[in-house]
């Protein structure tokens, strides 16, 4: 059926490179800029720039916002906003036409340890408002923001995982108390997760020990993730948001190699391999 | 009209839980509504002694943070009628629990049960403070040690200073002293304070001694409630106090070595 509208308005989320100021002044801030993309031309060509306000002193010169702007353009950046900051800069930079943008977190970092850089690939974020800049977990995220056991509707689940982006693998045992969240993305354990742990995923669940916390798959209400365990002894498994207690899980099925997967509103237990 | 009772000590491991579990178990078996609430969140273990583990699927911290509401959390016991548990969480802190989030779920759960148990933690920390505050009776389970004695008489202080109903000027919190792990032969050996010793520190009335029992680790190890075990001297302890609760005059037991047959006493080097 054809749409009268012509257009749709979607909330996502894009990555975007910051430029945390140390200094307001273009004359200061421009030819060191330029000097760095010098020396790699390609990196930043044409990138969005957001401007970090968190760094700039209170009591020096007012930042120069239209100016740093127009030198940023000239070097084939694109300013489009600033971010964190006092509420005077923030208005200094909205005269000069700089979108606000809510403070999002840390996670590229041009100069940190490429190690870290690579831990922490671009979430795909499935039905998540709109920020302009998001981190991916750290690497045992424990206390991770609410990671529900109750999916939240998804406005439309698009496949969790993009292309490169990769799991978050966990070697250590998960203990009593422990919990682990994959954002957007899949989760690997390798060892044993015990009972009063938690190892929760936007996208899939893989248990290559034996599994006997709490296993939640498709948190953020991907339907098609799925649990899988070399041995199978949960206390809850939950995909998008519909689970089974250990009581509701056929007594045959505990201690097998097993897949778990949603079919319709019904929850699936296949025996793997 | 509904009454919220903390079970608390300022030590751990004295039996909170175990005397919360039979405490409730025994209000339910008399017919009383009654719920159980496990306050001790990153360590919870009453949902373990109730044999109610595999069917936690949100705890009290969820309801507080609103992703559930109290029904989708409250367990209802399989053995006995009456009897519901709100079980704890074990990822989350202390700090989970707010004091607006437990008066909520204590106004709602005082709609519709008679007996609200509250297992609190030990100590005299945040936890256990938001279980006691907002108590009508508080039950101070205490061991025959002196350390233990004086923690819990820690904890009576709080009560009598720091409880909504010290703040509102109300009536005082009633407070029981449940005497737990007690072994006659050891007191009368001078191993282990006297429960007039006891009395004589802590002042308050007496609710039950419990006696040491290789039962209750078993119960408990099985997740049954030690009061359903009739054979068992701690779990007819338990019942007795339950009883003395709800305001009958039953006299104590178990305060003196049990008397040892004609049999057991010519054996007893052999045993």
């Amino acid at each position: 059926m054809a749409s009268s509208q012509p257009f749709a308005i979607r909330g996502t989320n894009f990555n975007m490179v910051v430029l945390q100021l140390r200094d307001g002044a273009p004359d200061v801030v421009l030819p060191a800029l330029e000097r760095l993309i010098q020396q790699s031309p390609a990196f930043l060509r044409d990138s969005p720039v957001v401007l970090g306000l968190d760094d700039l002193k209170a009591e020096g010169r007012q930042p120069d916002f239209a100016g740093l702007a127009e030198g940023l353009r000239g070097l084939r950046l694109v300013p489009v906003g600033t971010t964190g900051g006092s509420g005077i800069l923030r208005q200094a930079a909205a005269a000069a036409g700089l979108a606000q943008l809510s403070k999002g977190q840390q996670l590229f970092r041009p100069k940190g340890n490429a190690a870290a850089a690579a831990e922490t690939p671009p979430p795909a974020a499935p039905a998540a408002p709109v920020a302009p800049v998001v981190a991916a977990p750290p690497p045992v995220a424990v206390p991770e923001p609410e990671p529900q056991p109750t999916a939240l509707p998804a406005a439309e689940s698009e496949p969790s995982a993009e292309p490169g982006q990769t799991a978050l693998v966990i070697t250590q045992p998960l203990r009593a108390g422990a919990r682990v969240y994959a954002k957007g993305r899949d989760v690997i354990c390798i060892a044993t997760v015990n009972p009063g742990a938690e190892i929760i995923a936007d996208g899939h669940v893989h248990v290559y020990g034996t599994l006997r916390g709490r296993a939640i798959a498709g948190a953020a209400g991907f339907e098609g993730a799925r649990i899988f365990a070399l041995n199978f002894d949960p206390e809850l498994v939950s995909i998008a948001g519909l689970y089974r207690v250990r009581d509701d899980l056929d007594p045959a099925m505990i201690g097998q190699r097993l897949l778990v997967s949603l079919q319709g509103d019904e929850m699936r237990l296949t025996p793997l391999g | 009209m509904s009454e919220v009772v903390v079970v608390t000590s300022g030590k751990g491991g004295v039996g909170k839980t175990t005397t919360s579990a039979a405490l409730a178990t025994g209000l339910a078996m008399r017919g009383h509504k009654t719920v159980v609430v496990d306050f001790d969140v990153g360590l919870r273990n009453l949902d373990l002694i109730m044999g109610c583990e595999r069917r936690v699927v949100f705890d009290i911290i969820n309801v507080i943070q609103g992703e559930a509401n109290l029904k989708q959390a409250l367990i209802r016991d399989k053995r006995v009628e009456n009897l519901w548990i709100l079980p704890a969480s074990q990822t989350r802190d202390k700090d989970a629990l707010t004091r607006e989030g437990v008066e909520a779920i204590l106004n709602e759960l005082r709609e519709t049960f008679d007996y609200i148990v509250c297992d609190s933690p030990a100590g005299i920390e945040r936890g256990a403070h938001l279980a006691l505050y907002f108590a009508d009776r508080a039950i101070v389970v205490t061991n025959p040690e002196v350390s233990s004695v004086r923690d819990s008489d820690r904890i009576l202080g709080v009560l009598a200073s720091r409880s909504k109903r010290a703040e509102d000027g109300l009536d005082p919190v009633k407070e029981h002293l449940l005497l737990t792990r007690y072994d006659a032969a050891r007191v009368e050996r001078g191993e282990m304070l006297k429960v007039e010793d006891v009395q004589d520190i802590l002042a308050i009335p007496l609710l039950g001694i419990v006696p040491e029992s290789s039962s209750v680790l078993q119960a408990s190890n099985q997740g049954v409630p030690v009061i359903l075990e009739d054979a068992s001297t701690a779990g007819r302890a338990y019942a007795d106090a339950v009883g003395r609760f709800l305001g009958e005059d039953i006299p104590h037991r178990f305060l003196s070595p049990e008397k040892k047959g004609l049999f057991s006493r010519l054996f007893r080097g052999a045993a």
